[in-house]
């Protein structure tokens, strides 16, 4: 009864995961879930500012339609494959399932740690040494043949880099699969008694799904560009067409790994968009199973649909329909989600914190990427819109604008936990506001460029494409600002940030009845579990200036079936 | 302090858990292999009989030799695990055994591609070259791969480390070894298919 009662034992517990051990050593060595979950944090957020750059570049480059002085066409390949490649198999792949989800899921869970530990570690150092294999191809002269990677261009031509950024690739793969198989047999094996799966908070769900496809699409992804290399160390392999081989079979091989890679992206983050909607709103989340099954029916249509990125390379025509009748359905499951989440909101007592702001964000941004999916599934207008900005556009729509946008709002929900410190919620609505408001302007204005015509990756352009390349520019300097304000609102948190209480926006699932930040162990004793999306029983409490759990009503409520 | 390297209290739930990791890892190979042949199945059938030169010589009879080698290093590395599970002092012996013979299996593959090599099968003049080379060398290297956790397994059961209550090394490296034996059977064969022309 005592040990149990949730009320944040923090008067007591005065170590917590930071002070646990000291020293650099006890960082680079540790095996704790939560440090590693930093270690990755800093590192992704640290590439995500390099791809950024890059960006920026290339967005600078394109409001001048003709030649540069400063830039010529050589370094504008290089500067948007590289950030196309850093943002993809860096930034976006790893953000949410290795450092938000390390820190996060197995707490959530109730478990003292993931599965393997040292695993763990391992797959951090995998990524670095991937990391350092893209520092590798930049001095070995870039790369630039699209983070797509095509053959004969990669294979026969390209900048010096090539095989380097390969080698990175193939093993940040790994990094990737090792962080699934962890989390597959975490969810497995480590549930304590109660955390049945449909106790399991829907972030959890959105983490196996993610899981599963990390281990099984992962390895075509490895073996591909293994043998990429192998072709252009020795000028021949089976994608080189003048031997016999076959270069639309790396096409295929490439997107069966790299379109269930697009749900490994956006996965998570419709896990974490449950989540911040449902606490939030203080309202218990709308159809559980559907949101549930959905992210697992997701993950497996997500392997029947590769060939959509390929309605052009001359792949049969009834191989074409039939991709472009499976991809239709995979529509079904996400809009499964929005729906759910919207009647979630319906109703809801709804506090407009930054997390939620950034939830909104996504479900507007997401079902306009989604929706802008549709025209390119379809065969006749996909041959007008395949590789033009409006493909730009679409998945951007879905990778920054959903699965990145959740990845920030994510950090801000769980930044109090992580650091025991809260950020400033004035400066957070304005960045948050900055970052949509740009956004819509760097991308929105694809969509009419890519379907009056405008090629993606060119160097120049049409001067009629003038007027939409600048306010996509002038868009993107605008969310620049927004995640400046970001990153300076969040580590001056880190030094002067109000301390956070245990439960600062009224959650129920178990990461809230730790302290923030939570002790070494997570929990003291093996928590109970009641049903994480009934609020019943959270209630605000002055003294701690956060919210506290009544567990025994909560559980209570959870065993009668209460509460929905 | 000192840190906490498993979550697991119980450690026949640790060792549960240590298995279902390694299948996912084992399934997750397996697929690389995979997509490897299917790659190879491509490009063989789309060429027809042009896929094998005239002149190219057949999968040499020294991979019988390797692939005995092989089998045996799983008879002996089955062997280990059992001594292993029961404490059985003989498990150093049969690990000894099993890495010795996967060092003849290593040779031998060697042994094979340089009698191919002499027989002027290149890894980059044709195809039917560079997928064989390909696809053994990749088993190879996860032969190679597997050598470092073999070597400390194998000391471990050399100071008898392995008894009823632990047995968990022994066992992951039996799983490793049994995988590569069952993927080797199956390249084995369809290179040799592959090669009639
Ligand atoms: C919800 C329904 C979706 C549909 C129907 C859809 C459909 C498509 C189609 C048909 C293409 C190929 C266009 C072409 O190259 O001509 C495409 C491209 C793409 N989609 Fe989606 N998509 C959907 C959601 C997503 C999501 C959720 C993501 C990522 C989080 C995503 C990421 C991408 C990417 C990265 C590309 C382009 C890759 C490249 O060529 O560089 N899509 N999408
Ligand atoms: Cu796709």
């Amino acid at each position: 009864m005592t040990t149990l009662d949730s009320r944040p034992i923090t008067p007591e517990v005065r170590d917590n995961y930071l002070t646990f051990t000291r020293g650099l050593l006890s960082w680079i060595f540790t095996l704790d879930h939560k440090r590693i979950g930093v270690m990755y944090l800093f590192a992704v957020l640290s590439s995500f500012f390099v791809g950024g750059v890059m960006a920026l570049l290339v967005r600078t480059k394109l409001l001048f339609p003709g030649k540069v002085e400063w830039m010529t066409a050589d370094e504008y390949n290089k500067a948007f494959t590289l950030h196309g490649a850093i943002m993809v198999f860096l930034v976006i792949i790893p953000s949410i399932p290795a450092a938000l989800g390390n820190f996060i899921m197995p707490i959530m869970l109730g478990a003292k740690d993931v599965a393997f530990p040292r695993l763990n570690l391992f797959s951090f150092y995998l990524w670095v040494l991937g990391a350092t294999c893209a520092v590798w191809s930049l001095l070995a002269g870039g790369f630039d043949t699209g983070w797509t990677f095509y053959t004969p261009y990669s294979t026969q031509f390209g900048a010096g880099g090539t095989i380097p950024v390969l080698v990175g690739v193939f093993i940040l793969g790994f990094s990737s699969i090792f962080t699934g198989v962890n989390f597959i047999v975490t969810i497995h094996k480590l549930r304590p008694p109660g955390m049945t799966w449909f106790r399991m908070p829907l972030f959890l769900w959105a983490l196996y799904a993610t899981a599963i496809i990390q281990v099984l699409a992962t390895p075509v992804l490895g073996i591909t560009v293994a043998l990429l290399v192998v072709e252009r160390a020795f000028n021949i392999g089976i994608f080189d067409p003048s031997m016999g081989g076959d270069p639309v079979l790396f096409q295929h091989f490439f997107w069966f790994y790299s379109h269930p890679a697009v749900y490994i992206m956006i996965l998570p983050g419709m896990g974490i968009i449950s989540e911040i909607i449902s606490v939030h709103s203080h309202r218990h989340i709308f159809g559980f199973r559907f949101i549930a099954f959905s992210s697992i029916a997701i993950a497996i249509f997500s392997f029947l649909v590769w060939g959509h990125h390929m309605f052009t390379s001359g792949q049969s025509p009834l191989m074409n329909v039939v991709f472009s009748a499976i991809t239709f359905s995979v529509a079904i499951p996400s809009a499964v989600k929005v729906f759910n989440w919207l009647a979630t909101l319906y109703k809801g007592s709804i506090a407009l914190n930054t997390p939620m702001l950034y939830g909104l964000s996504f479900i507007f941004l997401f079902t306009i990427g989604g929706l802008t999916g549709i025209p390119l599934a379809v065969l006749s207008t996909d041959i007008h819109l395949h590789d033009t900005y409006y493909v730009v556009a679409h998945f951007h729509y879905v990778m920054m604008g959903s699965a990145l946008i959740a990845m920030i709002g994510g950090l801000h929900h769980w930044w109090p936990k992580m650091f025991g410190v809260m950020y400033n919620e004035f400066w957070g609505k304005i960045a948050c506001g900055l970052v949509f408001v740009g956004f819509n302007l760097t991308f929105f204005t694809q969509f009419m460029l890519g379907s009056q015509g405008m090629p993606r990756r060119y160097y120049m352009y049409q001067p009629e494409f003038k007027i939409y390349h600048h306010i996509s520019t002038g868009g993107a300097y605008i969310m620049s600002i927004g995640f400046l304000i970001t990153a300076i609102y969040l580590i001056y948190s880190l030094f002067a940030g109000k301390k956070a209480p245990a439960n600062p926006w009224g959650g129920a699932s178990l990461e809230w009845q730790c302290t923030s930040p939570p002790p070494h162990d997570n929990f003291a004793t093996t928590p109970r579990v009641g049903d994480c999306y009934d609020f019943s029983a959270v209630r605000w409490d002055e003294k701690e200036q956060g919210y506290v759990l009544d567990t025994e009503a909560h559980l209570a409520a959870a065993a009668t079936g209460k509460g929905h | 302090m000192k840190q906490r390297d498993t979550p697991f209290d119980d450690p026949t739930a640790r060792f549960e858990a240590g298995r279902f990791g390694m299948w996912l890892f084992l399934i997750a190979l397996g697929i690389v292999f995979a997509a490897t042949i299917l790659g190879y199945l491509v490009v063989r059938i789309d060429n027809g009989a042009a896929f094998v030169p005239a002149d190219a010589p057949r999968p040499p009879g020294m991979l019988l030799a390797s692939t005995v080698a092989l089998l045996l290093s799983s008879v002996t590395m089955q062997k280990a695990l059992r001594a292993g599970r029961t404490g059985d002092p003989r498990q150093g012996g049969l690990m000894v055994a099993t890495l010795a013979l996967a060092l003849i299996f290593l040779v031998a593959q060697l042994m094979a591609w340089r009698s191919l090599y002499a027989q002027n099968l290149t890894i980059s003049d044709n195809l039917y070259g560079w997928t064989f080379y390909v696809l053994t060398g990749l088993h190879a290297a996860h032969v190679i791969g597997g050598l470092p956790p073999m070597a400390i397994t194998t000391w471990r059961a050399s100071r008898g480390a392995y008894g009823p209550e632990d047995f968990r090394g022994v066992t992951y490296c039996a799983m490793y070894w049994h995988f590569l034996d069952a993927v080797w059977l199956v390249l084995y064969a369809t290179l040799w298919i592959g090669s009639m022309g």
